[in-house]
Order: structure tokens, then sequence, then C-alpha cells
């Protein structure tokens, strides 16, 4: 299985150098004044590479995610995503088509067919009356399909997302994300509904994609995923960062330590 | 969140006490109004048998009348409720909007539907069009309020990820808030027009069309045999309808359509 990604994404090569994809320093943030849940986190994401998000529960891993995706504002520091600043204080940024958003329950909508959750990633590039009418350019509806195709689904087109499998939804969402052209994919709890072998189906499309210069970040709550697939790792612990390396260099009980400690 | 005991008792007693009080205010606690009550009960239902089948066309005509109303103001009503109730989600259009046509729709929901069709007998005049627009100003009002209480319902972390693909709001409502909702939007829109037929059967106390006029010309005339005929067409219209839109609901409900 190859993945291909739209024409447009494949024009930018990866550019292992230059400015690192998602930038994060001193990011403040707290649902209330009193109680911040991230206290100054500095966190760096760079295209081609998958980098894991790991954390106990409540430890802020879905909010750092949603502060890069601009759904949330930071209250004190600065994100940069592909180049692209947003400061404290500042509304949350427009949000940024390049940017996909895959939350834990996928952001799917049940109720329509593979093939429209999929052209909801082309919207944008879509004018607003021919959307309505759906009534898609011939071009992007064959993205769409060799996307599905490339993913392992393209028989599934035409069919209800409802009626899918966990592993299939999940490829609904990443060709969402693909037709998106999206440079980052930020998806929360990646794997969670996931069986090992389907998980390492997952993973492999993602490193082609990670490889074609996307910059991919992901929480999950397997430890072995990250000793199996990631690039590099982030550990948040109490709002604070407690672990940032390659993670070539962490072992599973290592892991372990940095989360709990 | 339990009230104490003796809140609760307390609360009892003053529930009791008001309902007893209600009760001899409303008329229902003397006892001769109710020994005649009880007589002329006894005689009204005498007099309703056997039905009077020589109306029966008229009646039927004035059934079929009704259904129309009933059809029309709820797909009149339906047109109006779909995109203000959209605009009055907040995920949409923000929560300024979205509070303003809240109240506009609270605002339609105080007038009965009955009152609706008084002030379109007045302006477009006696008949059925005055009872159409009627049912739809009033079905305008509760669609409103139960699809946006549906929208409201919709998974916010559905309409984030789709938001974060960039599209615009009217995208964003076509392609996630409507699909989404969209079962409970059927269920109802057929609640409403169960509710409608209803409703309908009523307007001609108004001259708003429908069985109604016959209803309440058979009752002020007396002609209760008459008024037996219409009542019986009235039930096998609400229960065909509302067989038939059970049919409808489990086959949508289902994925079958
Ligand atoms: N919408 C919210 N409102 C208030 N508090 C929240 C909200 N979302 C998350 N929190 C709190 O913020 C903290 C971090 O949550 P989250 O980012 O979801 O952690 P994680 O994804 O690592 O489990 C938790 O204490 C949680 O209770
Ligand atoms: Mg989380």
């Amino acid at each position: 299985m190859s993945v291909h990604l739209e024409p447009a994404t494949e024009s930018l090569p990866p550019a292992p150098h230059a400015e690192p994809a998602v930038l994060a320093r001193g990011v403040w943030f707290g649902y209330h004044p009193r109680r911040p849940v991230l206290r100054g986190v500095d966190v760096t994401a760079r295209a081609g590479e998958v980098t894991v998000l790991l954390g106990a529960s409540g430890s802020g891993k879905t909010t750092l995610l949603k502060l890069i995706k601009g759904l949330l504002a930071t209250g004190q520091g600065e994100i940069t995503v592909l180049g692209r600043s947003s400061r404290a204080g500042g509304r949350p940024s427009a949000l940024d088509a390049r940017v996909a958003y895959i939350p834990q329950q996928l952001g799917l909508v049940r109720n329509l067919s593979v093939l429209d959750n999929v052209l909801v990633g082309a919207m944008p590039r879509i004018g607003t009356a021919r959307s309505l009418l759906h009534w898609f350019p011939r071009d992007e509806i064959v993205a769409a399909h060799a996307v599905l195709q490339s993913l392992g689904i393209g028989n599934k087109a035409a069919e209800r997302v409802l009626s899918l499998s966990g592993g299939e939804r999940q490829r609904v969402a990443i060709a969402r994300a693909l037709l998106q052209r999206a440079r980052v994919i930020v998806a929360d709890e990646f794997l969670s509904q996931l069986d090992p072998v389907t998980t390492d189906e997952i993973m492999t499309v993602m490193h082609q994609i990670a490889a074609q210069g996307v910059a991919l970040v992901m929480t999950t709550h397997e430890l072995d995923v990250v000793t199996r697939h990631a690039d590099r790792v982030v550990v948040l612990r109490d709002g604070l960062k407690a672990l940032d390396c390659p993670a070539a260099e962490v072992t599973s009980d290592s892991l372990a330590r940095a989360i709990r400690q | 969140m339990s009230a104490g005991p003796w809140l609760r008792r307390i609360l009892l007693v003053l529930l009791a006490a008001l309902f007893a009080y209600s009760l001899s205010d409303v008329g229902l606690l003397e006892t001769d109004r109710l020994q005649r009550g009880v007589q002329n009960t006894g005689r009204f239902l005498r007099g309703l048998f056997p039905p009077a089948w020589d109306v029966l066309p008229d009646v039927a005509r004035a059934a079929g009348e009704t259904v129309q109303i009933a059809f029309i103001g709820t797909a009149l009503g339906l047109v109006l409720a779909l995109p203000l109730s959209v605009a009055a989600s907040p995920a949409i259009t923000g929560r300024g909007v979205a509070l303003t046509i809240r109240l506009l729709l609270a605002a339609v929901r105080t007038v009965p539907a009955l009152l609706w069709a008084i002030i379109f007998v007045v302006a477009v005049g006696l008949g059925p069009a005055a009872g159409s627009l009627g049912v739809a100003m009033y079905s305008l009002g509760y669609m409103g309020k139960l699809f946006s209480e549906a929208f409201d319902g919709v998974d916010p972390e559905v309409l984030e990820a789709v938001r974060g693909t960039g599209l615009g709001r009217a995208q964003l409502a076509r392609y996630a808030l409507l699909p989404e909702a969209a079962n409970q939007l059927l269920s109802q829109l057929l609640f409403m027009f169960e509710y409608n037929v209803r409703s309908s059967s009523i307007m001609g106390f108004v001259g708003a069309g429908g069985i109604g006029y016959y209803l309440l010309g058979y009752v002020q005339t007396l002609r209760y045999q008459e008024l037996t005929t219409a009542l019986l067409v009235t039930l096998v219209v609400v229960l065909a309808i509302d067989r038939l839109s059970a049919v409808v609901r489990a086959a949508f409900l289902s994925g079958r359509v």
C-alpha cells in the first residue's frame, strides 16, 4: 500500500532544515484563570516526523492539540504553526486549512457518505453555492476517490460512516485530512479504538504521509506506539514538559516513569 | 439536591391545599351543578346515536381539507423554521444572532394556533388559506425551538473537526449540523404534522377551513347524530395519519430510505 498525496502537496518536498512546522514557546493555558493546565510548555514538531505526545489523563494533551489547531487561544507564550503565529491575548487564529485536526472520536459526520466526509476537506476550495448544491468539481471527486483507494477503502466511498468499522473510520478521517492538503496533522488519542494489527497498518500509512513532508502530532496512551512508530516523544506532567527526546532514546519503562513520577 | 423531608412534606400539603381551593373555585364542588352535568351528559351521549351517514360526503371533503391545511401549514412552517433554527445555532452564527432569533421564535410561540388563524382570517379572509397560514406560524414557532434544541445536541467535536477544515458557515451547516441532527429533525417534523392534523380540525371554529366548521356547526345547532359522523371521520383521519407517520419514521430511521 502506498499513499499518494494531492498534487499540490507533493510539489512541496520535505525540507529537513527549515523552520519546524509547529513551534510552541512558553505556552500557558487554563480553562479557569486560577487553574492553569499548561504552565510554560515548549514543543516543536517537524515536517516528516511523527511526534507523540504522552501524559497521564488530564495532563493537557488534548488542550495542547487544540491550541496548535487554533481552536483555543494561548494565555501566555506563542505558537507558530507553518509560519503563522498566534500570540497570547489574541483571538484564536482563523482556522488554517493546512492544519488538520482529528479529535478523539474522529469528528466524522456519521450520517454522510464516506465520500462526502472526505470532500469536506476540499470545501474551502469549492464555492459556497456549488457545495451547498452538492455539485462538486470533477477533479475534487477524482482526488477524493484516489485518496480513499490508496488508503484501502476505495470500495466504501458510497457507504455511510456509521456503517464502518473503527479502522475504516480512522482511514476516512485521514483521507479528509489529506484532501485538506494538510501540512500538519494533529490527532488526539489517535489509535485508542484499534486492535494491534490495525494500529500497525494505520501507523505505516501515517509514516508514508509524514515522509511526504507532513508533520504529525499525535497523543496516545499506548507506550509501545512510541517505541514502534514515533520519531520524537514529548511527555507532559503537571502542566510542564517532563521529557522531550528522540523516540529511539527511550524505553517503555523510562516513559512510564516520566509520565507518573 | 434532594429537599429535606420537612420541606417535602410542607410542599405536598401546599399542593393539596392549592388543588382543593382551585377545585371549588372552578365550580367542581357544587353538587347540584354536577348532578345536572351527569344528566346532560347522559342525554347528549344518547343523542349521538345512530350516526347520520347522509352528511358523510360533506364531512369527508372537509376532513380532506383539514389534512391539506395541516400538510401545507407544516411544509411552510418547515421552510421557515429550518433556516431560522440554523441561524439560531450559536455554532453557526455566534451567540448574539442566535439569541436574538431564539427570542423571536419564542415570541411567535406565545401566540396559539387558533389566534394565528383568527389573525389570518382578518388578513386573507375566511377559508383554508387562513388556516394553513395559521398552522404555518404555529409550526414555525415550535419547530424552530425543537430544531435548535436538536442542533444544540450535535457533538461539538464533530463541529470542531469539520470547522477545522476551514470551510464556511453555510457549508458547516449543510455538511455537519444538518446531517448530524437529521434523524431528530425528521422525527420532530412528523410529530409536528401529526399535531397539526389535530389542531387543523378545530381551525374551522374561527372560519379558517376544514372539518372544524362542521364540528362547531353541529354542536351549535344540536345536530348530535351528524356530529357523531364528523367525530368518527376525524378519528379515522387522525389514526391514519399517526399510522402513516409511524411507517415513514420506521423506514427512515432504519436507514432504508
Ligand atoms: N472545556 C474544558 N473546560 C474546563 N476544563 C477543561 C476543559 N477541557 C479540559 N479541561 C481540564 O483541563 C485539564 C486537561 O485536560 P485535557 O487537555 O483534556 O487532558 P488530556 O487530554 O491529557 O487528558 C483537565 O484537568 C481537564 O479537566
Ligand atoms: Mg485528551
